[in-house]
């Protein structure tokens, strides 16, 4: 009888788990569309014109979104053009060119960046980059798109060099022994055969890592100088994110300011949605290649 | 020749890129502990933070406090969902429709950024519910936040190590919920624990969704659930952004670091030795 009990207890959990799980999904995704109604309806498309800019508080108020978005997209391809450089190469060069031991210690090593929180990138970054931009470089205060750029790159160096390094295993096992019973060297085989074979890998993990760029708040905030002008690359700018943590706490509730910031994550979404979908794709397709 | 030369500056370029790498990371770390030893101090972890402005002398032991509560707290209510769906998953589905949108929930708030979980929590919580800027609203936030990041971790070790145990224990006649209690629990405890650290961890240094839920600049450790409370990432980020004090702003970065490196270190170390074994 009290196994039974017991039983029951136990199931009665796991399904009030999986279920409060999906409704809050459902609740966030309810949510974020019911608050950016209204912007919706009073704004509509004035939100993403070019000309429209983002005077939030102003006489005249103007919601323009665009130079946010603008900023999102500039600084997370930045972020993931030099994380794809150096990581890709730095994958090669610790799995070819160092010893076994000494490069899984520093594969260790450098996912331990992926646990260091936003917060100190944002420090760091603050400290070190952009103090060095404004002394060498003779700009008025050295935050820039650059410097955020640089500095979500060096956050996303660990899953792009995780992910890199998986594939050129697998590719490794797969093509090296052939290619260099041919004669060719390993650096031929690198380059001609290996990274080619790997390239459909790297592109799926260099979505995930876009889709992780996009959504980073506090690093990106701290660095970026957050003015609401369209990205230029050694010029403040704002990202959506920054934007939403930045103003979120100065408005009242039920405004049509905050109604404009739920868009602006509604709009953070669909690309994020967009970006995930593309690489969910890839990789389902290089999953049935590869059997 | 020409093959000469491209596997020379293969290998050249390679090397220096790699090399940029293991330094800017070697760089992360170093600048940190090397900046951050000068003001720590055992005053420097148990004072609570004084001056003009706040937070320009004593300590940060509030704020410690508060973000070893706000782990503690998120952990256990994320570890909880996050788990249990992750069992619903393995063991339960039955490919049916709930099952696809559990796992599509699941999928979607991984992918969700974290500031969403605040503004979020921040209009639906505090606006809505009438909740108080407090701990258990910050908890709420940053539990949703690693409920995915636990979800699919715990799905993962559940499938590898799991489903022998579940198949075995079923054609012996035992219920599911039986076999899940007595063997696949207890069998999977230690990596589902370090799971939920790591979530914690995760959690811990998150500011985007404390930011208007409940970390305030300075507060007592907190004594109920309702308390305002102070978090070492959102101490940081306010002494930096104000310009208070760089030299405490590195000790705040040192603590944090150290704090969240030691337990993700243990973590590794544990998945490590079991993984010899």
């Amino acid at each position: 009888m009290f196994k039974k009990l017991s039983d029951k207890f136990s199931k009665g959990i796991i399904y009030l788990a999986a279920f409060l799980v999906t409704a809050l999904m459902a609740v966030m995704l309810i949510h974020i569309v019911k608050e950016s109604i209204p912007a919706f309806s009073q704004l509509g498309i004035k939100m993403v014109l070019p000309s429209t800019e983002w005077h939030p508080v102003s006489q005249k108020p103007q919601y323009g979104l665009l130079p946010a978005i603008a900023g999102t997209l500039y600084v997370s391809a930045i972020a993931v053009v030099l994380a794809l450089i150096f990581g890709v190469a730095c994958a090669c060069f610790l799995d070819y060119y160092l010893p076994k031991k000494m490069a899984s210690v520093f594969l260790a090593f450098i996912d331990l960046v992926a646990g260091i929180p936003s917060v100190i990138f944002g420090f760091i970054g603050l400290t070190v980059l952009v103090k060095t931009f404004a002394t060498h470089l003779h700009m008025a205060a050295g935050q820039c798109i650059l410097a955020a750029g640089i500095v979500l790159g060096i956050m996303l160096l660990p899953f792009v060099i995780s992910t890199c390094h998986e594939s050129l295993q697998t590719a490794r096992k797969t093509y090296e022994f052939s290619a260099i019973t041919l004669g060719f060297s390993r650096e031929f085989t690198l380059l001609h055969f290996i990274l080619p074979a790997i390239r459909p890998g790297i592109i799926a993990g260099a979505m995930m890592a876009f889709g992780r760029a996009l959504g980073e708040t506090m690093a990106v905030m701290m660095v970026i100088g957050n003015s609401p002008i369209y990205p230029k690359l050694l010029g403040r700018g704002q990202t959506l994110p920054a934007l939403t943590a930045l103003e979120m706490g100065s408005i009242e509730y039920g405004s049509l300011h905050l109604s404009v910031l739920y868009v602006a994550n509604a709009v953070l979404l669909v690309i994020l949605f967009i970006v995930l979908g593309i690489s969910y794709l890839l990789k389902r397709r290089l999953a049935t290649h590869e059997n | 020749m020409r093959t000469k030369l491209q596997k020379f500056f293969t290998r050249l370029i390679l090397s220096i890129l790699g090399l940029c790498v293991i330094a800017v990371t070697l760089f992360l770390f170093l600048y940190v502990f090397w900046k951050g030893k000068k003001v720590f101090s055992l005053s420097f972890l148990l004072d609570k933070p004084a001056g003009v402005p706040l937070g320009t002398a004593g300590g940060i032991y509030p704020a410690l406090m508060g973000s070893i509560y706000l782990g503690a707290l998120s952990a256990l209510i994320g570890g909880i969902l996050g788990i249990g769906a992750a069992i619903y998953l393995v063991f339960y589905s039955t490919g049916k429709r709930f099952s696809g949108l559990v796992n599509m929930a699941i999928t979607g708030l991984s992918g969700i950024p974290s500031i969403l979980f605040g503004l979020v929590g921040y209009t639906l919580l505090i606006y809505r519910f009438g909740l108080s800027r407090s701990l258990l609203c910050s908890s709420l936030c940053v539990a949703a936040m690693i409920i995915p990041f636990v979800a699919i971790r715990a799905k993962k070790i559940l499938d590898e190590k799991g489903r022998e145990y579940m198949k075995t224990s079923l054609s012996l006649g035992l219920s599911r919920e039986y076999a899940l209690r007595k063997m696949i629990l207890p069998a999977c405890f230690v990596e589902l624990l370090g799971t939920v650290a790591l979530g914690m961890a995760y959690g811990m240094g998150a500011v985007a969704p404390i930011l208007y839920t409940g970390a305030v600049m300075q507060a007592d450790v907190p004594h109920s659930l309702s308390d305002p409370f102070m978090s070492l990432p959102y101490h940081l980020y306010i002494l930096v952004n104000n310009g208070f004090s760089l030299d405490y702003a590195y000790g705040t970065a040192f603590v944090l670091m150290l704090f969240l490196l030691i337990i993700q270190l243990i973590c590794k170390f544990i998945t490590y030795l079991r993984k010899d074994n």
